[in-house]
């Protein structure tokens, strides 16, 4: 089972997403704005983050940009999920080490494909670094 | 013939007054009436209105906004952080450190990994020297550039400084310590890109006080009244300036100024009327007035609009000294920009900024403290010579303070109208009580103090840089410009 | 009794009218003047009852309807197993709870199904749209469409639009030139979304402006109906009279890359009105249109500021080549910053040995400031 943070202001998209993916089953926690998402990035290890962008307190991209510049959380997948479409936000998401970029409205059946992808390639990665040592 | 000459003074002043004070009463009478017509239609649209839509579509125009800080250490870093957090797409945030004397820059820089850039711009508005520009190596913090100046001892200089850096084709000017609404930019960038056959040159919306609002890292929490007696009368009177005063006039595109404290601008016209003046003492209105100018001087038909909404939260002065100051320096500004720009008075080439913005200001703001003193010296000498009929001057007092509580009253039914800011009783009674001791505790200290400024500029004026320091930056909301320009001031 | 009264309020009268004017006035006006505070202040405990009620009421139904959302909707069990959204079917008793019979419920549940519409596509955005039409719900929009205020027609056909209802063209077309711009532009929009053989008529028709506000839901709808056929836009560029639609247009080509429109876009650099034409050239910079490049450098001695500057960024964009030296004379003679800046930007944004070549060479050729605004284009933290 994998535990995934949903981060997101908007409370419809953040209860339907936390019911989505439990039907899924996954765990799933839920920070509703910048502050809370750190409060409980600190407090626990999660396989996968999915982040909005613009969120009271902190946007999205600061989310991302702390949780790569964390050596112990290299390895969480993360999706940025945002109705912002242009390009440029979304390369800057890449550019910072997003690994999906989901533009709202969002497909279900997609986010649970992409999740199951991302969880995949990363017990892959865990995988490689195990045998290295 | 002594006698008769002060029959004749006295019989000329009475009717002048008389005249002076039914146009006054019409004036808020028709305001009252345009602003709810306004405060209507605004709702309707807001009704079906999405502001998603803004922040998904790429055609959204950018905004850079500009807020300059001066010794802010201690609320920089949430300040800066909660000014990137606009639900908009396309928008840069410029921080003008204004040559601070406390951390507010090393703060800044640490806490974003801020590195010195070379940053080319160009000076099309001339200002102090610029001592360094910096961006963060961190692409989360993107959208933020931090320009270190010298202090100019003037928040225009500042912002001078911030459009010269600004990319974009649209500016927000606010401060860095206001708190605004997440909705601020697509709020205020709706007016400019839907209005047919003109140019919306500036839009503003409602500033509240923030004195005892909970908030949280930058972050407004909880909206609350006032509880300081000084913050809550001017909470009314914003109330009454920004919804009843500039939601009226904008109705007939004949607002006066966008206040200081928030206000969106377009920059070319900005820029092409020459940035914000770091000598006026009233720079805002200053600016809308050069802007005004140059957009009928150059034939483009354009307008000022207003929305009802409260998108910006400010602490109001509490002690009565730097409320003094604050409002020294505002009547020092009205009366600086009406003298440096009488040419535009009754002059129809300036349209309704000529005919109806500058005189309205020039009469019923400007000289409106000076009448009321003179009335009352009137009255005192009426009073001396045991001429006064005591029942009709106790009628027409009575009179005064019915209507003036009458129109504050209709602010706050407009307020309550538009958006429920107060989410108890307490608060609206709050607010409510100061309707009625308004005219007798705040509005007389408003005239004391604009007669103040009124004085100083006109005693002054040679020294008026000398003031300006004294009057700049010093302490922390000090007396920042940002300024209601009461459009409806009680009585 | 009575009488007493009368002659009271008589003798009053005519105490009243021995009053000056002024008086007589005055005290008309503390009447007025009170009874309308006291209706002030009555409103305002009315308006904050009647929201009060309102808030305790939403706050009773929304756990419903998201639940009802959540278990008809979200956790269908017939999603993901290729079921067509037509076949699959609501519990009827949770959709038969009488508390949707109310109609501020109802008008909550249309709200609150366009929020999740505005969240979900795909599967569970059809379903939303099922259950919108299992309900009844579209009937309620309907009726609001026959309403006599603008904005309640404006809400019907944004819901309509929303949930992807069709709408007759004989209803909806005649609105897409109202004088209304609210209106027009909802009705536009949702045309464009509903009509399925010719969404773009009314480019043919529109005599109104299409203002820049209506552009941004207009571009989002055309770029995100499915199953839209996209129109060669030039079509309009060439012949439309509406100034707002061709720009409009322009940015439709640029988003969709329309080669084939470059030679109607190329006319336009002949165009009077310069805003229009910085607009044009914009658009060809996008297409990355070498064919206009040519023309472009010929006419950009003639160009008011707007449309030097951005020809100077459409060359960055193209970045065939064949004008560095022109930009490099831009870059070393213009007096103006902006001009420099953008040849700069634009002489790097080629990206090409060549280009890095000449960037080296400007730097040791030209003058301390000139140096400073090529270091600022090389600076990958300083996006503008």
């Amino acid at each position: 089972m994998s535990n995934i943070l949903v981060i997101e202001d908007d409370d419809i998209m953040l209860k339907a997403i936390r019911n989505i993916l439990r039907k899924d089953g996954h765990e799933v926690i839920t920070a509703k704005d910048g502050k809370e998402a750190f409060e409980k990035l600190d407090n626990e290890q999660y396989d996968i983050v999915m982040t909005d962008l613009m969120m009271p307190y902190a946007n999205g991209l600061e989310v991302v940009s702390r949780i790569r510049s964390n050596s112990e959380k290299r390895n969480v997948g993360i999706i940025v999920c945002s109705s912002v479409g242009n390009e440029e936000t979304i390369t800057e998401a890449f550019r910072l080490g997003a690994d999906d970029y989901l533009k709202k409205p969002i497909m279900a059946g997609e986010l649970m494909i992409r999740i199951r992808k991302l969880l995949a390639n990363r017990s892959g990665n865990v995988k490689l670094v195990t045998k290295k040592k | 013939m002594g006698v008769t000459f002060v029959e004749i003074a006295s019989g000329f002043f009475e009717t002048s007054v008389f005249i002076y004070g039914v146009a006054l009463l019409l004036i808020y009478a028709l305001l009252a009436i345009m602003s709810f017509l306004n405060i209507a239609l605004f709702l309707r649209k807001e009704s079906y209105t999405d502001y998603k839509v803004i922040v998904g579509s790429p055609l959204a125009p950018g905004i850079s906004v500009i807020a300059p800080a001066f010794n802010e250490g201690l609320t920089i870093i949430s300040n800066v952080r909660s000014l990137l957090t606009f639900d908009y797409p396309n928008y840069e945030v410029i921080i003008i450190n204004d040559g601070s004397t406390d951390d507010t820059l090393e703060k800044v820089i640490n806490e974003f990994s801020l590195v010195k850039v070379d940053f080319a711009y160009d000076i099309k508005l001339s200002a102090k020297p610029v001592r360094g520009v910096y961006k963060s190596r961190d692409e989360a913090y993107a959208k933020l550039i931090v320009v270190d100046k010298e202090n100019g001892k003037a928040k225009a200089d500042a912002t001078n400084v911030g459009i010269n850096v600004s990319n974009f084709p649209y500016f927000l000017c606010t401060d860095v310590d206001c708190i605004l609404h997440e909705q601020t930019l697509g709020m205020l960038i709706r007016p400019m890109l839907e209005e047919e056959n003109m140019r919306v040159i500036a839009t503003g919306a409602t500033l509240r006080m923030a004195n005892s609002c909970e908030v949280d890292e930058g972050v407004l929490i909880a909206i609350k009244a006032p509880r300081p007696l000084l913050a809550r009368f001017q909470e009314l009177e914003y109330i009454r300036s920004f919804v009843m005063g500039k939601m009226g006039w904008s109705y007939i595109n004949a607002v006066p100024n966008v206040s200081g404290g928030l206000g969106m601008f377009d920059k070319e016209i900005a820029v092409k009327a020459g940035g914000y003046d770091p000598a006026s003492f009233g720079e805002d209105m200053e600016l809308r007035m050069r802007m005004s100018r140059y957009v009928y001087d150059n034939k483009i038909k354009a307008s000022v609009r207003y929305i009802p909404t409260t998108l910006c939260w400010t602490e109001g002065p509490t002690s009565v000294k730097i409320f003094m100051r604050q409002r020294t320096r505002w009547a020092r500004g009205l009366l600086q920009l009406m003298l440096a720009h009488k040419k535009m008075l009754f002059n129809p080439a300036y349209g309704r900024v000529g005919l109806i913005v500058f005189p309205y200001n020039f009469f019923f703001e400007l000289l409106a403290p000076v009448v009321e003193f003179l009335g009352i010296i009137y009255y005192l000498f009426l009073i001396y010579f045991g001429l006064v009929n005591w029942p009709y001057a106790i009628i027409l007092l009575i009179f005064v303070y019915t209507y003036s509580v009458m129109i504050s009253s209709l602010s706050v039914l407009w307020d309550q109208l538009t958006f429920q800011y107060y989410k108890t009783w307490k608060d609206v009674i709050r607010v409510i009580a100061m309707v009625f001791v308004e005219m007798l505790i705040y509005h007389p200290l408003i005239v004391v103090f604009s007669l103040r400024g009124y004085w100083f500029q006109l005693t002054n004026r040679k020294h008026s840089w000398g003031n300006m320091q004294r009057a700049g930056f010093k302490k922390k909301s000090d007396d920042k410009p940002k300024k209601p320009q009461p459009a409806v001031s009680a009585s | 009794m009575w009488n007493d009264l009368v002659e009271l309020l008589f003798q009053a009268y005519e105490q009243f009218s021995l009053l000056p004017l002024f008086i007589e006035i005055a005290l008309a006006f503390i009447i007025i003047a009170i009874a309308a505070t006291i209706i002030a202040y009555g409103a305002i405990m009315y308006k904050r009852y009647k929201s009060y009620v309102h808030e305790k009421r939403v706050a009773f139904i929304n756990p419903i309807i998201e639940d009802l959302i959540t278990e008809q909707v979200l956790l269908n069990d017939s999603l993901g197993k290729d079921i067509p959204t037509e076949e699959i079917e609501f519990n009827p008793e949770a959709l038969a709870n009488k508390v949707y019979k109310k109609p501020f419920v109802r008008q909550i549940l249309i709200d609150t199904l366009i929020q999740y519409r505005k969240n979900f596509r795909g599967e569970v955005g059809d379903l939303l749209r099922k259950l919108y039409l299992d309900m009844g719900l579209d009937k309620d929009s309907f009726a609001k469409m026959k309403s006599v205020r603008w904005e309640k027609k404006i809400k019907a056909v944004v819901e309509l639009t929303q949930m992807d209802i069709t709408i007759s063209d004989v209803t909806i077309l005649p609105l897409t030139n109202s004088t209304n711009a609210s209106l027009r532009a909802a009705a536009r929009n949702a045309y464009i979304q509903l009509s399925k053989n010719e969404p773009f008529k009314f480019f043919d028709i529109a005599t109104e402006p299409l203002l820049p506000w209506d552009q941004l839901e207009m571009f989002k709808i055309i770029t995100t109906t499915k199953d839209i056929a996209i129109p060669n836009f030039s079509r309009w560029v060439s012949y439309s009279t509406n100034k707002s639609v061709v720009s409009f247009c322009l940015k439709l080509i640029a988003h969709y890359d329309q080669q084939s429109a470059i030679p109607a876009v190329m006319e336009l650099l002949n165009n009077k009105d310069h805003y229009f034409r910085a607009d044009a050239i914009s658009c060809l910079g996008k297409l990355s249109a070498e064919a206009a490049e040519e023309k472009m450098v010929k006419i950009y001695n003639h160009q008011p500021l707007n449309c030097q500057l951005e020809i100077l960024k459409a060359m960055g964009n193209i970045a065939s080549g064949k004008y560095l030296e022109f930009l490099k004379s831009e870059f070393l003679f213009s007096s103006n910053f902006d001009i420099r800046m953008n040849a700069a930007r634009a002489i790097i944004k080629h990206n090409t040995q060549n280009s890095r070549l000449l960037v080296e060479e400007l730097m040791e050729m030209t003058y301390e400031e000139n140096q400073l605004i090529i270091k600022h284009c090389l600076n990958p933290l300083i996006k503008y």
